[in-house]
């Protein structure tokens, strides 16, 4: 039995532009920060699972989990909850300022699900209550057989990353910390999200100290010929096209559903993948070079300064070698984050709006997949597991 | 096979959206005011299907500008003009080569003057589909300009036919014990307050404030049928294992995300293709689904466990009515 602890709390997010916002997130402990997403719910198909949420907020807040069946509260199934005939909740709620509230259920089905507040879903999923479910499929082992839907679905994979999209409205969330109507109609984002923060926040690892609230990375750091597993929730209102450049992934499953018909492979390969409101998706992806080795040298002329850049002027994760592995020279002026000769191209929303921090370039939903030289890569880098909070 | 004659004029008229009354153009019969969406059309494959779509004759609601229709997905589609006229395919409509109509249109005339055109098509692929004003649709289609087809297999409604009860056929995984078809839009109250008929209205200005489901917003989305102007309820009613047919549109002109309240559906058409045949299985299944406009879905819902569903569009802006949740496009389904 998995016994996973929430709370429901304020807090303060930062964006990379200097700007500090109150939010509405999970935390993982009553002593700990609210946090931008929720913490990851990693549990296994087939084994029960508890949710205590503590709720800190001074409205009803709730957790629901689309695509969970059989979740109840107590003896009874979770049901939409009605105040004098009005709805205020699509399920059982924590009351505001200390109440509580415990879901049971057990998964049914390995995947990638979202959970978020059911209650005024319009304010308090927008204000950043929302997380990420992992189920685990039931003969999954993480030294022998790592897969996302179980052995014998053609999901193994090497390393995994999770990552969750949405957007901020900064003027929203001041109306609720200064009591002002929340006026959903003037919903106007002016930040993108990857994991709670803003490129380039979305590559600094896990659990960076200055990020209290914003734990996770949005970096995709592999080796060549591994297999990725890389899953996306779409938890905002909007849809948003994201892609690797360069490369392609392959869809295996969407909303925690296998893409498969009894023998039928209906997966599918993609360069941009829509991520829609609530929804989720789960991939493959496999980077297998370009074909030139040291031992096949071709000529190669340095790319232009501007196509280098990340983040500050002048920064770059570029090499200087175009061969993996290698470092090379660089322009002068020119400060290099390349650590081993990796090679990093760029996962972004291609809305290209949303690649900015109020509209500067760059940031907002971008980060970058990174490949490393064989062997460089510690195997904890792109492992999930369960942060404190489950007993 | 049979011939169906259906009846349409375009009517002004006014809906009721969170308690406010607000003009809007929409499809009617001749008895009738103006209905949001407009009747639904229904037929099965091989009907022969008329529309005559009227503008001027005995209509005092007109709505004072040119009508016509589109039947986007239908292939075939000829128009004859009423009271007599030769048959011809639709097509686009210019004016000194200028494009002033993506499809023959019925000009506005006077109420002495009986005017109209019979749109024909044969029913051949089983499906729901949008039929919507080609005239000014960026305005019209807003105003209120669209209904439902529905065309059913053979046998649908035969027990002991193999296509009994589906929606596409046998051996498409379409069977259903309840069916229930949801059209997805937005209102924009303030253009609806000041369009004026043979005037563009400036779309840069349309700015919607209502998210409606078969014409209506929450909570009078889970209200009967046939109560008003907006004659579609959205409230389903099921069973515990029985296989819920969820048959969804968008009408409107941004993409909406259809929520299936927690539960998970398998998605059996798209814009009214099967994806299940006697070779080759490509449905999936999701637990909500974008559509662009103007696209279609079916999907099979089974609710497994007794209780009440809330169903809804994911883009939580959109389940308000003003600045409050709950409302817009919002349903209820309850599996009894
Ligand atoms: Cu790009």
């Amino acid at each position: 039995m998995a016994v996973i602890n929430l709370w429901a709390k304020q807090g303060y997010m930062s964006t990379p532009d200097g700007q500090s916002i109150y939010f509405w997130g999970y935390s993982k402990g009553a002593a700990e920060p609210a946090q931008l997403p929720g913490p990851p719910i990693i549990v296994k198909q087939g084994e029960a699972v508890t949710i205590n949420l503590t709720n800190n907020l001074p409205e009803p807040v709730s957790v629901f989990l689309p695509g969970q069946t059989g979740v109840k509260v107590g003896s009874q199934f979770v049901k939409p909850q009605y105040s004098g005939g009005n709805l205020i909740s699509f399920v059982n709620y924590a009351s505001s300022n200390g109440g509580t509230v415990s879901y049971t259920f057990t998964p049914t089905r390995p995947g990638t699900y979202i959970y978020e507040s059911g209650t005024n879903p319009h304010k308090q999923v927008l204000l950043g209550l929302y997380g990420g479910i992992v189920v685990r499929p039931e003969d999954y082992d993480e030294n022998t057989s790592r897969t996302a839907y179980g052995s014998g679905t053609d999901t193994e994979f090497d390393r995994e990353y999770l990552i969750i999209f949405s957007e901020i409205d900064p003027s929203l969330h001041q109306a609720v910390i200064e009591g002002k109507p929340y006026m959903i109609s003037k919903h106007h984002p002016r930040y993108w999200t990857m994991n709670g923060r803003c490129a380039p926040d979305t590559m600094l690892p896990d659990n960076a100290p200055y990020l209290p609230s914003q734990p996770y990375g949005a970096m995709v750091m592999a080796e060549p010929t591994e297999k990725v597993l890389i899953r996306y929730i779409g938890a905002g209102i909007d849809s948003h096209p994201l892609h690797p450049h360069g490369n392609h992934t392959r869809i295996i499953a969407m909303d925690g559903r296998l893409l498969k018909n009894g023998a039928r492979d209906r997966s599918f390969k993609r360069f941009t993948v829509l991520v829609g409101p609530g929804q989720t998706y789960d991939q493959i992806f496999q980077w297998t070079g370009l074909g030139y080795t040291l031992d096949n040298p071709i000529p190669t002329i340095i790319p232009n300064r501007r196509n280098l850049g990340i983040g500050e002027a002048g920064w770059t994760m570029w090499s200087g070698s175009p061969y993996l592995g290698e470092k090379g020279e660089i322009p002068e002026g020119v400060v290099s984050f390349n650590e081993v000769g990796e090679y990093h191209f760029m996962l972004h929303s291609h809305s290209e709006p949303k690649i900015t921090n109020w509209g500067a370039f760059p940031g907002g939903m971008m980060t970058m997949i990174s490949i490393y030289p064989t062997g460089f890569l510690s195997p904890d880098v792109g492992v999930l597991s369960q942060p404190v909070g489950k007993e | 096979m049979a011939t169906l004659f259906f009846s349409l004029w375009v009517k002004r008229g006014t809906v009721t959206l969170n308690n406010q009354n607000i003009p809007f153009w929409g499809l009617a019969t001749l008895a009738t005011g103006p209905r949001l969406p407009g009747p639904t059309i229904k037929a099965k494959v091989n009907d022969n299907i008329r529309i005559r779509l009227s503008n001027s004759f005995l209509n005092i609601k007109q709505i004072g500008e040119p009508v016509g229709l589109m039947f986007p997905g239908i292939e075939g589609v000829m128009v004859e003009e009423w009271p007599a006229g030769n048959s011809r395919p639709v097509q686009p409509q210019y004016i000194n080569g200028e494009l002033v109509a993506f499809t023959d249109y019925v000009d506005r005339g006077s109420i002495f003057l009986p005017k109209g055109l019979i749109y024909k098509f044969q029913a051949k692929k089983p499906g729901i589909y949008l039929y919507e004003s080609g005239v000014k649709s960026e305005k019209q289609i807003q105003m209120g300009v669209y209904g439902i087809i529905v065309i059913k297999p053979v046998g649908y409604n035969m027990p002991g036919h193999s296509n009994y009860k589906t929606a596409y056929g046998a051996g498409t995984n379409s069977n259903y014990d309840v069916e229930k078809v949801l059209v997805m839009g937005e209102i924009d109250t303030t253009m609806h307050e000041n369009v004026v008929p043979e005037k563009n209205y400036n779309m840069l200005d349309f700015k919607p404030n209502n998210w409606i489901l078969n014409g209506r917003v929450y909570p009078h989305t889970i209200d009967s049928d046939n109560n008003s102007s907006q004659p579609y309820g959205s409230r389903i009613n099921c069973r515990v294992n029985d296989r819920v047919l969820l048959r969804i549109a968008n009408a409107g002109y941004e993409a909406h995300t259809f929520y299936f309240g927690g539960l998970t559906g398998r998605i059996i058409a798209e814009d009214s293709y099967p994806l299940v045949s006697a070779d080759s299985d490509l449905s999936y299944e999701k637990n909500g689904i974008t559509l662009a406009p103007g696209q279609t879905a079916d999907v099979i819902i089974i609710p497994t466990a007794r209780g009440e569903y809330i169903l809804y569009d994911r883009d939580y802006n959109h389940i308000v009515n003003e600045e409050s949740f709950p409302g817009g496009m919002m349903t209820s389904m309850v599996a009894g």
